[in-house]
């Protein structure tokens, strides 16, 4: 089992409840692939730097997941005939890089239960570099 | 000494992610990559940046990642 990390593009029009039901179709296909979604980031909408399809933007979904090697072609067939899905990205994650995208998970949670923890000024600061990092 | 003075003209050569410690250099990170491209899009070579060559290296990988997911230009429409 290989850890991955796929970055797809959705259709700028999907709605919200759209979005989350693409992200589902996505999930099973990775299931099919023989592995699972570990964590999954919401980049929203953004500018494209070039024109995909005709699209100006686009929807991102950055998905870290595990996946049999063998199987890797046919996920990546199936991302290129979902039809929401206007572009994607699949890399090959090695151990380190892993942990780091996992470790940053562990650090952003902690961080924001702290910041619950204490008054409501800091717990916006922290608030506010979560979505700085979501945003870049 | 001709040398020196010549090389003094020139922004200083430091490799940015060495002294800023930029661990794994990330293809979605547009902030890092956007101002070692050049207006057209092209990849700042490394005698320019002052980038070290592992460095470059990981850097040149991650701006092609990131072009294939449209973060960032191939090149500039005129």
């Amino acid at each position: 089992m290989r850890t991955y990390q796929s970055v797809v593009i959705l259709k700028p029009d999907l709605d919200d409840t759209q979005v989350d039901q693409t992200h589902e179709k996505i999930s099973q296909f990775i299931a099919k692939s023989g592995g699972e979604v570990v964590k999954t980031e919401k980049w929203g909408k953004k500018r494209l730097a070039y024109k995909v399809r005709k699209n100006r933007f686009g929807i991102y979904l950055n998905i870290y997941h595990t996946s049999d090697p063998a199987k890797m072609a046919g996920l990546e067939n199936e991302y290129r005939l979902y039809d929401p899905i206007i572009k994607h990205l699949l890399v090959h994650l090695e151990k380190d890089e892993w942990d780091w995208a996992m470790g940053k998970a562990a650090a952003a949670e902690a961080a924001k239960a702290e910041g619950q923890a204490q008054d409501s000024g800091e717990a916006k600061k922290a608030d506010a570099d979560e979505a700085e990092e979501e945003a870049s | 000494m001709a040398n020196q003075r010549k090389r003094s003209f020139f922004a200083q050569k430091i490799c940015r992610f060495c002294v800023e410690k930029i661990d794994p250099i990330l293809f979605y990170d547009v902030k890092i990559l956007k101002p070692l491209i050049s207006e057209r899009g092209k990849i700042v070579p490394s005698r320019i940046s002052g980038n070290c060559s592992t460095h470059q290296r990981k850097l040149t990988t991650a701006i092609k990642r990131a072009r294939n997911i449209a973060l960032l230009p191939f090149s500039v429409e005129h």
